[in-house]
């Protein structure tokens, strides 16, 4: 098969979502014609980018792309951080990868290229696994609930996809944990006083949000193939990433029926699900040297440079946006001004970077 | 955009990054400053109680004319002592390798199990220079004795006699990862999970890598089966180091099998704890915490001359014949070397 020519025509489902959002502002300058489709709307406006109110769980997808003659589909409407909405998670990745993996299907198809996003979640954390867990190490023995089951089941379908339609090239990207604003680590570990699962401090490895997103558009724009692991080089220890925070660490959950702790933690306001609290407990590192290798790329942050950028509260992706317009300012600006008076903290959106 | 907010943020941030501080070091509050003198004669306490040590340790050697205080013993004390104190200033800022091994903490604690190594079980160790002072290789040892002291002491032993010392990274079955408190500190002192991976990668790192081929069926034998190996299960340790290139050095190890003696395996009790085995030994869980101290039996630990897989192409990884023969070949050396030392040794306790 010869290499296709760059995407012209390109289609980001879950645009409304941050890194969907972030995705579209960095193909936007890269791509002809550029559009997004979600179910909400998006909560910014972003200029070269026709946005379609569309849902991946209606088979919508399949007409969108053959009127539309799309011929890259970055799927990014998976929801990998979902907190007590494990109904909602399930419809939108499996369901919602269905549909739209059937859309792309078929020989009056124009789509070449598919982009799946995915998460480190398909690993789980268990004691037995390897400290550096490679592309071919999902899908154990253990039997796999919650978000992994709906991962993994995602994962197969678009293996079978990949392996029906060879004139589609398509790829996996398992994004690391990420821990910026909003998402439940970042809550967690936000929180004063953290407890933490009595006796144990796992290896941490995370993902920062410009990374995951640079990954996407990279895998959108290079015409590789596969599964790949995508997730900051090192690690840090959970009490050390707690410290970096300034909180304290307090080793009172119980190590053993975890959903005890995940109650506790419920009544502290994080709403832990039961993959994370695996995560928190056993730790789980991927081995990103297959993304490396073909990519020629690897993310930028290390964890500890992610860590670190989120304790200085510099986590923030909207000033380094490139020459955003004034309208997209003002609403980032009232963002970020609303979260202030819903958190009382500040987010560091504003401070001068140094 | 309006300067104010941003300003007010710029301060919040600023005490937050202030807080942030206090918690690395925190600074004495006023409530609790003494007068001058008495602070000096605090800072200077220790220095007068170990000259006073001192003192009194040459005035019994000369009433009694031997040492009853070890000066030597007592300065190692302190050091550790100081030790901790300063890793527990280091606040976040401390590297561990990707396996989540701290080298410095790991050489604080090492004092502790050199105290356990001379004067508890007095190990005596023979055959150090089969072990390569650089590059990768692959120790082999028997194991036993319920809990993995074991592996402690073999890794002390290369720390301890080895002239050029070297951190062993040993293998952990998955069971003791998942355990709380023994898995942070079996991490955080360089062990990995008994991965065929993970040997890869420590090997490939040009590391000493232990391994245990018997795992927890060695660990959890009874009494009576006392220094007679179990199966090596498959062979794998064999296949990796065939693939990594790295020579096999088998390890015998005597004295571990009397620590916990144990007489009898409470298996209703292991299968509710999903434990392989529930030890049950003179003290133990008869006399609660205090059954967790292992008996000070007299160890001998051999290190005998490497098996060289390198010759074996890497091919031969897959060959069960040439990795069966190979396991077998460090197994026998290993149970001739326990033998050997039990002969070598007076009694269990001398």
């Amino acid at each position: 098969m010869s290499s296709p020519p760059g995407p012209r025509r390109v289609l980001i489902t879950g645009v409304s979502n941050p890194l969907g959002a972030d995705v579209a502002r960095r193909l936007a300058t890269q791509v002809p014609s550029l559009f997004g489709c979600d179910v909400a709307d998006p909560v910014s406006a972003i200029e070269d980018m026709d946005f379609v109110h569309a849902d991946t769980r209606q088979s919508v997808i399949g007409k969108l792309v053959r009127r539309l003659r799309i011929d890259t589909v970055v799927h990014m409407a998976v929801t990998v951080d979902s907190a007590g909405e494990h109904r909602a998670a399930h419809e939108t990745n499996v369901i919602g990868t269905m549909n739209v993996l059937a859309g792309c299907a078929g020989p009056s198809s124009p789509v070449r290229r598919l982009v799946v996003k995915s998460s480190q979640a398909v690993y789980g954390a268990a004691p037995g696994d390897a400290s550096f867990i490679t592309e071919d190490m999902a899908g154990s023995d253990r039997p796999a609930y919650g978000l992994k089951r709906d991962l993994l089941e995602m994962e197969q379908l678009a293996q079978e996809f990949a392996l029906r339609s060879s004139a589609c090239r398509v790829s996996v990207l398992r994004l690391g944990y990420r821990v910026s604003e909003g998402t439940t680590l970042n809550r967690y570990l936000s929180l004063p006083i953290v407890p933490t699962f009595a006796g144990f401090d796992p290896r941490l490895q995370l993902l920062h949000e410009d990374d995951a997103a640079e990954a996407v558009v990279r895998a959108a724009l290079q015409p590789h193939e596969g599964v790949f692991n995508v997730a900051a080089d090192g690690i840090v220890l959970l009490s050390q990433a707690i410290a970096i925070m300034g909180g304290k660490p307090a080793p009172i959950l119980p190590p053993y029926g975890r959903w005890i702790g995940r109650l506790a933690l419920r009544g502290a306001g994080v709403d832990m699900p039961s993959h994370l609290a695996d995560f928190l407990t056993f730790g789980s590192v991927t081995d990103c040297s297959r993304l490396a290798r073909t990519f020629g790329w690897k993310p930028g942050y290390s964890t500890r440079a992610v860590m670190d950028s989120l304790a200085r509260g510099r986590d923030v992706e909207v000033i380094e946006a490139p020459s955003p317009p004034q309208e997209y300012e003002l609403q980032v600006y009232l963002q970020r001004r609303r979260r202030l008076q819903q958190n009382g903290r500040p987010s560091g959106a504003l401070a001068a970077p140094r | 955009m309006t300067v104010e907010p941003a300003t007010s943020l710029d301060s919040k941030d600023l005490r937050r990054r202030s807080r942030k501080a206090k918690v690395v070091a925190p600074p004495p509050s006023p409530r609790l400053r003494l007068p001058r003198p008495i602070r000096r004669l605090r800072r200077q306490a220790p220095m007068y109680a170990i000259q006073g040590l001192s003192g009194l340790s040459t005035r019994l050697r000369q009433v009694t004319g031997r040492e009853v205080i070890d000066m030597n013993r007592v300065m190692e004390a302190v050091q550790f002592v100081y030790q901790q104190r300063e890793l527990a200033m280091r606040g976040p800022d401390y590297a561990v390798d990707e396996f989540g091994f701290d080298a410095q903490w790991t050489e604080s604690l090492l004092t502790l199990f050199k105290a356990l190594y001379r004067d508890y079980w007095r190990v005596e160790t023979t055959g150090i220079e089969n072990v390569p002072a650089t590059g990768r290789a692959l120790l082999v040892a028997n194991h036993a004795g319920v809990l993995p002291w074991d592996g402690t002491m073999i890794k002390t032993a290369i720390f301890a006699e080895h002239p050029h010392p070297r951190h062993v990274r040993a293998l952990v079955a998955s069971l003791f990862m998942g355990m709380p408190v023994l898995s942070w500190f079996l991490r955080r002192t360089g062990q990995t999970v008994g991965h065929p991976d993970d040997t890869r990668r420590l090997l490939e790192r040009d590391e000493l890598v232990l391994v245990f081929p018997e795992g927890v069926k060695g660990t959890g034998k009874p009494f009576k089966d006392r220094y007679r190996l179990r199966r090596f299960g498959r062979g794998g340790f064999v296949s990796t180091a065939i693939r990594a290139g790295a020579p096999i050095i088998p390890v015998s190890v005597v004295g571990s099998e009397e620590i916990y003696p144990m007489i009898g395996d409470a298996l209703p009790v292991a299968k509710f704890f999903g434990l392989p085995y529930f030890p049950l030994t003179p003290t133990w869980p008869w006399l609660g915490a205090l059954g967790l101290i292992p008996l000070p039996s007299k160890w001998r630990i051999q290190f005998h001359p490497a098996v060289h897989t390198e010759t074996h192409p890497p091919e031969a990884a897959d060959d069960q014949n040439v990795v069966m023969t190979i396991s077998d070949e460090v197994r026998n050396t290993i149970q001739a070397g326990v033998y050997e030392n039990l002969k070598l040794r007076r009694g269990v306790f001398t």
